[in-house]
């Protein structure tokens, strides 16, 4: 199948996908027993019929829930995301304030998950069942099950507080000035502006965020590659290769690993969302002002165009990140090349 | 390897020397700036003050802004001259007179006119946002002079001077706000479109101007070189948002932040003995309390007044200090803060005996069961599960078997505010820090009529003209009266059982002076200076 072929087909399958999101993110949103009205106005103000009134105009909240859906259809598909209850601005303003924080925060946990977890997983499979292997497959199983947000709070008091091997909470030190605002990623928009200590700062910030859903993620990493090079190691190809009297070394990682890595691959795709949609908590100990804390915010206000906001984001997230992982199947699995 | 030629050498030295110097000129310039850090939750969509209305917001626009009175610095006894030097009220209690100070320039160097009070004033009114319902009383405004205005209500109103207090009368330039897009016009909800420009600039008479604000992340203020009154200590003020008390306490111990705004009870204690940090714990604004449904339908045993009573004396009040420390028991809703309001030494104490005759007359000496409802959140650092717990075991010693069944925040509320939950368990801050609070506590209040279903008809007609009498009396030793007879009166009936008011808890540098807490603003920074 062309390329162009197998791109075209992933988008139009991801249409349906995203218009089915609306609908359920919707009804979910609308199906909890309670009125924004309580939510968003202060106790005194409930006395006042014509703030009440004013307030369901000016939401739409005075409509039917199909015209206030389909209503929201027509504007989403005309680019715009509606007006965040809360914050008052373009839900799509906010998310574009609040979404690079945890971009620049997901990009560098998923890269140290990833180097951690192949690195464990290859010394684990290599030397199957000696003490290395039991290291790290205990390393793996606390990556996956210890709380993600304790070991960030564990992270600050001991690797901060204490020691001063880490930056503390906050994108920045406080005293340190934001860079100029590009692409709201700090250490590129530092480096862009020329502002090397800000860019240290803000690398230095990153540090622990980033090992603390770093080493959740490698956990994870680290059993599938473990499991998925085992199985290589075993089939007929890299006997072969072994045969032929290549290095061990070679055989490893030109036959084993670039084999091997294709679940990981898969796999990542699914972190990569997680960790924009799942870092919450995180977010919250560690005071980083990104999409998870805007969400929280959000569901406890029953802010509807900003929980349809990040919903739908979140779920774009997730078709673009699969829609990559696919696209790199292309590449490195040649059995959908050839289909 | 490539030699430098030695003029090379002598010009990048001198070159070196320079940055060098420049640097440390740099260096001890910023060292020179008095900065105050401080770690807080942040809650606020807005600093408009036509928007704003949440602690956040209100602890800096009162540093950003000034109001016409104010309170004085740590509690609301009485009512203080700010941009009003004096002020007269006529003789019905309908027209407010205020004669603004002529010293007074905003942060732009514009002086203060009345006319800047009139559109700050109507902007409020007709913006219909948040905060609009305290200009509901108003009836209209006008600029008498350049340094007069006159305010005329729609009835009179004793507890007006204290609402104006609220950092939602914030003064603001009327010009440069109607230049962003502002205006008091009667559809400033739909078409006033100035508050992105007040997020993030202040154009008021505070000791700070606001620098800008990101949001979820960092405030920062500036001090304003021409303020009016007496200059702050320091030069700026960065509010960074730390949503997680534990991370408060750590960024403190670390030397982060000189202060933390949101501590919970236990990290508090956990402070205590650190030479580095001061703690200030005094009572909070929220008062917990179970609501008993007056309608028998709705509230079944617990709509007896009786029953009530037993309530009122079964709870361990003594407990609920013991367990957040701190804490006060009140001696009725209206917030022990405000002068006049039951505090400890009026409250109820607990009596088991009393109690368990409370419910044999009630027609109930073996008990009953019930379902408590309540919001599963920790507010202000106090876990409302842990209280529930409490209330359970101190319920079951006079025979009512509490089902505890804690809600999400919003469906609970959603009981709560409809008037379906037949026994509660809330917490209330007051909107307006005056005795005129305590009015939704009685019959034909918002929270005793629509959430209580504890309605006019349900009292003597004697209560009910000593309620009527307590919106608009205007004698201040009569109107206590009034309220002290309410509030004894609420001792025998009501259908509120207030059991605690949990301390507000902040920890700071030991090197910050002039901390002072306060029900309204929270925190006054132009108050804080460092000591060396």
């Amino acid at each position: 199948m062309p390329l162009y072929q197998y791109l075209l087909r992933r988008v139009i399958f991801a249409i349906p996908l995203v218009l089915g999101i609306t609908v359920v993110a919707f009804l979910i949103a609308n199906a909890i027993p309670a009125d924004p009205i309580n939510a968003n106005l202060p106790q005194s103000a409930l006395n006042n019929e014509q703030l009440v009134a004013a307030f369901r105009e000016k939401w739409g909240l005075d409509q039917p829930l199909h015209v206030q859906y389909l209503t929201y259809l027509g504007n989403l598909l005309q680019g715009d995301m509606g007006v965040s209850i809360r914050t008052n601005q373009p839900v799509l303003d906010d998310i574009r304030q609040f979404l690079p924080a945890t971009i620049e925060l997901a990009t560098t946990a998923i890269v140290v998950g990833l180097l951690l977890g192949v690195s464990f997983g290859v010394v684990s499979a290599v030397w199957r069942n000696s003490p290395l292997d039991y290291l790290v497959r205990v390393f793996a199983l606390i990556g996956v099950s210890f709380p993600v947000f304790l070991l960030a709070l564990i992270g600050l008091s001991v690797l901060h507080a204490q020691l001063g091997w880490v930056a503390g909470p906050g994108r920045l030190d406080f005293l340190v000035q934001r860079p100029p605002h590009v692409t709201g990623l700090y250490t590129l928009d530092s480096l862009l502006a020329g502002q090397w200590g800000t860019f240290r700062n803000a690398a230095y910030h990153l540090v622990l965020p980033s090992l603390v859903l770093g080493l959740y993620v490698s956990g994870i990493i680290a059993r599938i590659t473990r499991s998925s090079l085992l199985e290589v190691l075993n089939s007929d190809f890299v006997r072969t290769a072994r045969a032929k009297g290549q290095r061990e070394f070679f055989v490893i990682m030109r036959h084993g690993l670039s084999n091997a890595l294709i679940p990981v691959v898969t796999l990542l795709g699914v972190l990569y969302g997680n960790l924009l949609a799942g870092a919450v908590l995180t977010e919250a100990i560690l005071a980083w002002p990104g999409i998870g804390r805007y969400a929280y915010r959000a569901s406890t206000s029953q802010d509807f165009p900003a929980i349809m906001g990040v919903s739908m984001l979140i779920a774009l997230i997730y078709v673009i990140a699969n829609f990559i992982v696919d696209l790199m199947y292309f590449f490195i699995d040649p059995r959908i090349r050839y289909a | 390897m490539m030699k430098l030629a030695a003029s090379t050498r002598i010009s990048a030295t001198s070159f070196l020397g320079a940055v060098l110097l420049l640097a440390g000129m740099v260096f001890s310039l910023a060292q020179a700036e008095e900065v105050l850090v401080i770690g807080h939750a942040e809650i606020t969509e807005a600093y408009d003050p036509a928007h704003a209305f949440n602690p956040t917001s209100g602890m800096i626009n009162r540093v950003a802004y000034d109001t016409l009175v104010t309170f004085p610095d740590a509690d609301a006894s009485s009512i203080e001259p700010l941009l009003a030097a004096s002020w007269s009220i006529s003789d019905d209690g309908l027209v407010y007179t205020f004669h603004l100070r002529d010293d007074v320039f905003f942060h732009n160097g514009a002086p203060l006119t009345a006319e800047d009070v009139v559109f700050s004033f109507n902007r409020l009114k007709y913006m219909r946002a948040q905060p609009s319902f305290l200009a509901d009383p108003i009836a209209s405004l006008e600029a008498v002079d350049e340094r007069t205005v006159a305010i005329t209500l729609v009835d009179a109103r004793p507890s007006f001077l204290a609402e104006l207090c609220n950092t939602a009368f914030s003064v603001v330039h009327a010009e440069t706000v109607r230049a962003n897009g502002g205006t008091d016009a009667e559809d400033a909800g739909e078409t006033d479109t100035a508050m992105r420009f007040l997020n993030q600039t202040s154009v008021g008479t505070g000791p700070y101007i606001l620098e800008s604000w990101s949001p979820q992340d960092r405030t920062t203020l500036v001090r304003n070189p021409d303020y009016w009154g007496e200059q702050p200590y320091f030069d700026r003020v960065i509010i960074v948002n730390i949503p997680e008390a534990a991370t408060q306490r750590v960024a403190l111990v670390a030397g982060n932040i000189d202060l933390a705004t949101d501590l919970t009870p236990d990290q508090v204690v956990a402070l205590e003995g650190n030479d580095d940090i001061e703690i200030f714990l005094g009572p909070g604004r929220w008062t917990h309390f179970l609501l008993l449904n007056r309608d028998p339908e709705i509230g079944g045993p617990v709509s007896n007044p009786l029953v009530g009573q037993a309530v009122r004396y079964a709870l361990d009040y003594e407990g609920y200090r013991e367990l957040w420390a701190g804490s006060v028991t009140p001696g009725s809703n209206m917030w022990v803060g405000l002068a006049g309001a039951f505090g400890q030494d009026q409250a109820v104490e607990r009596d088991l005996e009393r109690a368990r005759a409370y419910m044999a007359e009630a027609g109930y000496p073996d008990g009953f069961e019930i379902t408590l409802h309540y919001p599963d959140l920790t507010w202000a650092g106090v876990g409302l599960s842990t209280n529930a717990q409490k209330l359970q075991a101190d319920l079951a010693e006079i025979g009512i078997t509490a089902r505890l069944l804690p809600g999400e925040v919003q469906v609970a509320l959603e009981g709560y505010r409809s008037g379906v939950q037949g026994f509660g368990y809330w917490f209330w801050g007051p909107d307006k820090l005056d005795p005129i609070d305590f009015l939704e506590f009685v019959p034909g209040g918002k929270v005793a009529g629509e959430r209580a279903r504890w309605t006019e008809d349900m009292v003597d007609d004697e209560i009910m003209a000593l309620i009527a009498r307590a919106g608009v009396e205007t004698d201040p030793d009569a109107r206590l009266e009034i309220f002290a007879q309410l509030q004894a009166y609420a001792q025998q009936d009501s259908a509120f059982v207030p059991f605690n008011v949990p301390a507000v808890q902040t920890a700071y540098s030991a090197t910050l002076e002039g901390y002072l807490w306060h029900p309204q603003w929270g925190l006054d920074m132009a108050l804080l200076s460092r000591t060396n």
